[in-house]
């Protein structure tokens, strides 16, 4: 009997992740659960090593599991955190978020099967030759140019909103 | 396939370490080891050998907030500036300029904050 081992590594990394979302929701403290967001980015990160998408894998690391989970801490750290949410509870508004998630889901899985990927699964190499940030490089600076410019106006707005709020609350104090 | 699955398999040796490294001396091999003689002054928290003051979970200033933000806006930079150097060769000067304006607008960024005063710390 042979063993598909990109399979069974593959279940083994979603199980975890898996494990850490339910944690995370479970969870009725914030702090724990910014922490278990941060094991759900790094699962999510080795499903992209998984692919083959190197670089993504290392930006999901770089960015999501270290700066952003840093970020929400940080956002956690100056708000009110000790109090702990109260327990779940089936009231309309929860029910009616449940049947709109799993929608969601069935919606998404039906545009992932029903989507022709190219490149015609593990049997072709993607990167063509090259290694992975060099194709990613290629295609952002030749292709997507302006989608990439415009990220450099989106980081400043963040930056410029995060000055201004930081200002207002200053003055309060 | 070995060779594609090679490196990570390193990787996962890694992790699996780095789990049981720690897990073992402290539950396992620690508790075995070291003396337990607990008493009213260990168990507070260490606060640098000064009694604590107050509770662990206070409100943290939002300066603080701003200085991760910063972090995040320049880390997403650099990880742009990655496939920009991998890729420079095959580019050329189209792909210099593109990202001189990429930097520029961040710049901009950073001298409003700077303008701003919430750089300084006082």
């Amino acid at each position: 009997m042979s063993i598909s081992w990109p399979l069974v590594i593959f279940y083994v990394i979603a199980l975890l992740t898996l494990c850490c979302a339910v944690l995370m929701l479970s969870f009725r403290k914030v702090i724990y659960m910014a922490l278990t967001i941060g094991g759900v980015f790094v699962g999510c990160a080795a499903v992209y090593f998984l692919l083959g998408a190197d670089f993504v894998g290392v930006a999901q690391i770089l960015i999501y599991a270290g700066a952003i989970t840093i970020l929400i801490m940080f956002a956690i750290m100056l708000t009110n955190h000790e109090a702990a949410e109260p327990p779940l509870s089936w009231n309309l508004k929860n029910v009616a978020s449940a049947v709109g998630c799993v929608l969601l889901a069935v919606v998404l899985l039906l545009a992932v099967r029903s989507t022709n990927w190219p490149g015609g699964g593990a049997t072709t190499d993607i990167n063509g030759g090259n290694t992975n940030p060099i194709v990613i490089g290629l295609m952002l600076f030749k292709q997507y140019t302006i989608p990439f410019e415009l990220v450099s106006v989106l980081l400043i707005v963040a930056l410029v909103g995060a000055v201004i709020l930081a200002q207002d609350r200053k003055e309060d104090e | 396939m070995f060779q594609y699955w090679n490196p990570y398999l390193l990787v996962a040796i890694f992790v699996v370490l780095g789990v049981f490294l720690p897990v073992s001396s402290i539950w396992v091999i620690g508790p075995i080891l070291r003396p337990n003689k607990p008493s009213a002054a260990k168990q507070t928290t260490y606060e640098s050998g000064v009694d604590p003051i107050g509770d662990a979970h206070v409100r943290y200033n939002a300066r603080y907030y701003l200085f991760a933000l910063l972090f995040v806006v320049f880390d997403v930079e650099t990880l742009f500036l990655y496939p920009w150097a991998a890729s420079f060769h095959k580019l050329g000067l189209f792909a210099l300029v593109e990202m001189l304006i990429f930097l520029f607008m961040l710049v901009i960024g950073l001298v409003y904050a700077w303008r701003k005063k919430v750089l300084e710390w006082n």
